[in-house]
């Protein structure tokens, strides 16, 4: 299984990966990207079981990404969980109208997050 | 500026504190900020800049040795450098301040910037000619914590 983190901020991704290890989740388990740019090359490259991705990020953001990956054969089914700051109800209804799977606002809090995972993946 | 657009950030100053740190901030009394005749100092600030029906700016400022005690205890090692886990931090609490904010003020369409972090020994930010910049201090175990909010709505 591999877990894709998608933020612009290093420390946010860590705090990410240290919660997804709290899970058992192992670290070569985990792959991360700091832009959409990023994030795509990643997909194209690996087989991807999860994605946890950030919205506001320079280059290509999260809502772009979540429309490319929902209109991509390959990467279509993907289950992604929007992780952001963004916590207005209009925000929250952009992403699900663009293909989010789920929302999680920050600050992140792991018990939530593990909440999330075990729902998606059964971790 | 309409007191209205106060209250969603310091709200989501004490909030972000308490998610982010576990951290209990206490609000002191806000006023209207003067560059020029303001004696607070700060030597990091993060800025977001918002768009839509409102515009302006909010900026979170802090002393050297406050942002490093901060992020020392949000790393849960002791940072003692002023560099990019600082940076990076400071970002993502500015970040995380405006978008939580923005929950609270659904009346208006807002699009927040990706945050922008300027360091040195009481820095300038140029403010938005003709807005008020309100100063919101609040007191915390890490010292002081400076909020900067400087909006208009548009509609």
């Amino acid at each position: 299984m591999k877990i894709l983190v998608v933020d612009d901020s290093r420390i946010m991704r860590n705090v990410l990966k240290n919660i997804l290890k709290e899970k058992q989740i192992d670290e070569n388990a985990i792959l991360e990207a700091g832009n959409g740019v990023e994030a795509l090359e990643m997909l194209k490259n690996n087989e991807v079981d999860l994605i946890l991705l950030d919205w506001n990020m320079p280059k290509l953001n999260g809502i772009e990404l979540v429309k490319i990956v929902r209109n991509h054969e390959r990467l279509k089914e993907i289950p992604i969980i929007m992780v952001t700051s963004e916590a207005a109800r209009y925000n929250v209804m952009e992403a699900i109208k663009a293909g989010v799977t789920d929302y999680i606002i920050k600050p992140i809090r792991g018990e939530i997050v593990h909440k999330k995972l075990e729902e998606l993946l059964g971790q | 500026m309409n007191v209205k657009y106060i209250n969603p950030f310091i709200s989501a100053t004490i909030n972000t504190f308490k998610g982010f740190l576990g951290a209990d901030l206490k609000t002191e009394k806000p006023s209207l900020f003067d560059s020029n005749k303001s004696e607070i100092r700060y030597d990091i600030s993060g800025i977001i800049g918002l768009a839509g029906e409102v515009r302006g700016a909010v900026v979170i400022s802090f002393p050297k040795l406050v942002a490093l005690k901060i992020v020392s205890d949000f790393l849960k090692e002791d940072i003692k450098i002023f560099g990019e886990d600082v940076i990076d931090t400071v970002g993502e609490l500015v970040n995380i301040i405006a978008g939580n904010a923005k929950r609270d003020m659904e009346e208006f369409r807002i699009v927040i910037s990706l945050p922008s972090v300027v360091k040195g020994p009481n820095h300038q930010i140029s403010w938005m000619q003709g807005v008020p910049v309100i100063l919101i201090p609040f007191k915390s175990n890490y010292g002081p914590v400076y909020l900067f909010v400087s909006l208009k709505d548009i509609i």
